[in-house]
């Protein structure tokens, strides 16, 4: 039997995104191979994330300042916003250094089978960023799969009686893909052929 | 391209052993309930991961087995290539598709081997729901077009979304769905519509050339058009869910405007689907320059036998058959040229002789 503080480590570490019970079992035994000094880094690393970092109150972006470094950086063009699903997607498009306006994460995609709404993403932010002026470009860069594409679909409907240009990254990615697997050139291309929706 | 083996596990009552097969024509016979079928549902069955005969996948495994496994060794483009679909039963129903040992998604895998069959269970064709008609075109179209079957799992996930949209009383986000609707149905009505038509163009050359004194089938593809949602919007909320699209298309077998199936006679019927057969093998010709696999099961007194010879004189030379009767004679016209004799004994290839 598995002593039960080991047991309880692999228990949570199944617990994560691509981590199955095997590299669960796996990460456990390295990390009791470590030095106390290193255990206790990662521990304190885990407990400093949730402890300091918290959304941007103006792109929902995961920062330790407010507001985010993007959203307060002067050579950043605010009048240029990115729309992405995840604040995981924002280095993604960053990764181009083609890209120097700011951003806007909804946190989500519609979804009526996960009975996701355009009231639980934050689609009413970004319509209040742009109704307040200065915006002369939306960026829709959500996933090019079924829900991203609906969810596109529904943000370019609600800008469209505002006075803003709103565009959809042309994607060399398979359809249906994930934006987090885009590659640096496959991102650039894809920011420099977007097309007006 | 030529199966040029198959190996099964536990599907249905087929021994665990390698078959080899003639790279030209392959007349399986034996008594009734031997397996003869069987071995052409394993080879439908590694080329589709589907079976020809049933939609129920569990039918396929042995008794009690909790999977089921078949591969087999295909010759394309000059090349061997091992091709392997695992399944399993139950709650898992894991599913495992590989060539040459890695694994492959669904949609490179069935593009790899093609394979058409003629079996009397293909009646359904004319004679079941309207969603068998459905996918017999899919059948088709992604036989020639290997983007066609993302399309529309694609079109599925659109619409089981707009569905639960409608389901759920709460229509804010609809017009978003509308519109998504729209565009992912337009490839599948497309490439529908092209099938459609050259399909029944080559059924009617097929018809004519035959001379067979079949009254006039008609084929018609009637698309269920998404251009006006607006108009139903109110019947839709009522109703909570997509009352348009290609779920809802229909590819109709008239005769003289009446259905095919209340008009022809049963043997009329197979002749019509094994036309329908070869008219799908033409228009895969075609397209790739290369013969497809050729299934025939249970060849019967119903069907016109000498037709039946000159569709397979026509066949480009190169065409792997497999065939399979109740009675031997019936398979005559398949044993004038070189030909293997595979004899099935309970699930087991009891002898094999290859002639002349
Ligand atoms: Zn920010």
């Amino acid at each position: 039997m598995t002593a039960p503080p080991l047991a309880n480590l692999i228990n949570e570490l199944s617990k994560l995104p691509g981590v199955g019970g095997k590299s669960a079992s796996r990460i456990a035994y390295y990390i009791l191979k470590r030095t106390t000094g290193e255990a206790e880094s990662l521990a304190n690393a885990i407990a400093d994330v949730k402890a300091k970092i918290f959304r941007c109150s103006t792109c929902n972006n995961m920062t330790d300042v407010e507001p985010c470094a993007i959203c307060s950086d002067p050579r950043r063009d605010a009048g240029v916003i990115c729309v992405v699903e995840e604040a995981f997607n924002i280095p993604t498009i960053e990764q181009t250094r083609d890209f120097h306006g700011v951003f806007h994460v909804l946190l989500g995609a519609l979804s009526p089978l996960k009975g996701v709404g355009p009231q639980d993403i934050d689609v009413a932010g970004l319509l209040k960023r742009v109704q307040s002026g200065g915006v002369r470009e939306v960026i829709v860069a959500t996933n090019p799969n079924v829900e991203g594409e609906a969810t596109a679909l529904y943000i370019a409907q609600q800008l469209h009686s505002l006075e803003v240009k709103t565009t959809r990254l042309a994607f060399g990615l398979p359809v249906g893909g994930d934006l987090e697997y885009a590659d640096q050139v496959t991102m650039s291309k894809a920011l420099e052929g977007r097309r007006e929706i | 391209m030529i199966l040029r083996s198959i190996a099964t596990q536990a599907f249905r009552n087929l021994a665990a052993e390698e078959v080899a097969f003639h790279e030209h024509v392959n007349i399986v016979v034996g008594r009734n309930g031997q397996g003869k079928t069987n071995l052409l549902e394993a080879i439908y069955f590694l080329a589709t991961t589907k079976s020809f005969r049933t939609s129920r996948v569990a039918s396929l495994f042995s008794f009690g087995s909790p999977s089921t496994f078949v591969s087999g060794q295909l010759h394309r483009f000059g090349v061997d290539k091992m091709l392997s679909v695992g399944l399993e039963t139950g709650e898992t129903k894991r599913r495992a598709l590989l060539i040459n040992g890695e694994r492959v998604p669904l949609a490179v895998y069935v593009n790899t081997m093609s394979v058409f069959a003629y079996s009397a269970a293909r009646l359904d064709i004319l004679r079941g729901a309207p969603e068998e008609r459905r996918r017999f075109l899919d059948r088709g179209i992604a036989s020639i077009d290997p983007g066609y079957l993302e399309a529309v799992s694609r079109y599925g996930r659109v619409l089981r979304q707009r569905n639960a949209l409608l389901a759920s009383g709460s229509a804010s986000s609809l017009a978003a769905w509308d519109a998504e609707l729209i565009a992912s149905a337009a490839p599948l009505q497309r490439g529908r519509a092209a099938y459609a038509e050259a399909l029944a163009s080559s059924f009617a050359a097929i018809v004519a050339e035959h001379g067979y004194h079949i009254q006039n089938v008609s084929i018609a593809y009637k698309p269920s058009a998404v251009d006006d949602l607006a108009r139903i919007r109110r019947d839709e909320l009522r109703a909570h869910m997509s009352l348009v699209g290609p779920q809802r298309d229909v590819l109709e077998f008239s005769v003289d405007g009446r259905p095919a199936a209340e008009v022809l006679s049963g043997g009329e019927q197979k002749m019509v689907v094994l036309f329908l057969k070869f008219a799908k093998l033409d228009l895969f010709r075609r397209r790739f320059d290369e013969p497809a696999v050729f299934l025939l099961d249970d060849v019967d007194a119903e069907l016109d036998l000498e037709i039946l010879e000159q569709l397979l004189v026509k066949l480009p030379s190169r065409t792997q058959v497999f065939a399979t009767s109740a009675k031997e004679r019936f398979l005559r016209t398949l044993e004038a040229g070189p030909h293997r004799r595979l004899v099935i004994e309970n699930g087991r290839v009891a002898a094999t002789n290859d002639l002349p």
